[in-house]
């Protein structure tokens, strides 16, 4: 739960003040990470129960090595597509 | 909808790394050796604690920050014990220490009056084993009325480790536990660690923790 809540934080960071609606975290896991990524993913479906940032859904990527890291954001601007 | 993606690349564990290396450098400009003391709830961190302040607390210049998920009970059972400080962190719900909480404890403490540091974790043998506080080594208490397979269940928490304390030793004729199996199971995980067995109730096998303790700090004194 603490790294899901780490990720999180680094959301939060990224995005700023600007607070456009999270849809996806997409977080790295290596084999070697020492987390379990279904747990991972339970955790942060948790934390993304709540706000601010209800309705995010998280994505793992597995991956080989011992890398834990959160790979990219998907964001909704609210704005209508060009 | 405006859907983005926002690339990010940042280890989950990036900004927790800088402050405890912080810490570490904090520690080392002032010759102090410390211990995170990790292991499941109830596997006799404190009780050991207690012992060990009662004997070493003066002559070792020990410190102590303790973190538990609500109330201080345990640090108000270690003062009871020294003069030395011991600094309670009420993590609030969070399942582990981390290194801002024991950046934040030792700006509160005479450094210049503390050679070694014990961080007693929240007893958890997961999460603790991904944050690094700073210290110079994990050491995992393993009580004998868990189960022989912890190693083999937390690996990493093990691997991470330098050495086991095997505590409640004086249980073993009333538990069905079997402590070779045990130890196989930590050295399956990790090859190198190395082992104490001892009763902090019985007092059997602190001889041998208290002269570890006294040889960690005893270079830095003479230093």
């Amino acid at each position: 739960m603490s790294v899901a809540m780490e990720i999180a934080r680094i959301a939060e960071v990224k995005l700023g003040d600007a607070s456009p609606r999270l849809t996806t975290v997409a977080v790295e896991v290596g084999d070697d990470a020492g987390v379990e990524p279904w747990s991972l993913e339970f955790c942060l479906e948790a934390v993304f129960a709540t706000p601010p940032f209800m309705g995010a859904k998280p994505q793992i990527l597995r991956c080989a090595g011992d890398v834990l890291q959160v790979a990219w954001l998907e964001v909704d601007d609210g704005c209508p597509a060009d | 909808m405006a859907v983005r993606l926002i690339e990010v690349r940042e280890r989950v564990m990036a900004r927790n790394d800088e402050i405890a290396a912080q810490v570490r450098r904090l520690l080392a400009e002032h010759d102090i050796i410390a211990f995170n003391l990790v292991s499941s709830p109830g596997a006799g961190k404190t009780t050991l604690l207690e012992r060990t302040l009662a004997e070493l607390g003066e002559p070792l210049d020990i410190a102590v920050v303790t973190g538990d998920v609500q109330t201080q009970n345990d640090a108000d059972r270690l003062a009871a014990h020294t003069t030395r400080i011991v600094s309670a962190v009420v993590t609030g719900g969070a399942c582990h220490l981390d290194a801002l909480q024991v950046l934040t404890a030792l700006e509160a403490m005479d450094l210049a009056r503390t050679r070694l540091l014990f961080i007693e974790n929240v007893g958890n043998l997961v999460c603790p084993a991904n944050w690094d506080l700073g210290e110079q080594e994990k050491i995992v208490f393993f009580s004998v009325t868990e189960g022989e397979d912890k190693p083999l269940k937390y690996p990493k928490m093990f691997q991470n480790a330098k050495h086991v304390v095997m505590t409640k030793e004086d249980l073993l004729r009333h538990v069905p536990f079997d402590l070779d199996l045990a130890v196989r199971n930590a050295l399956q995980v990790n090859p190198t660690l190395e082992f104490f067995h001892l009763s902090a109730l019985t007092g059997k096998g602190l001889g041998e923790w208290f002269d570890f303790l006294r040889q960690s700090v005893r270079p830095l004194m003479a230093a």
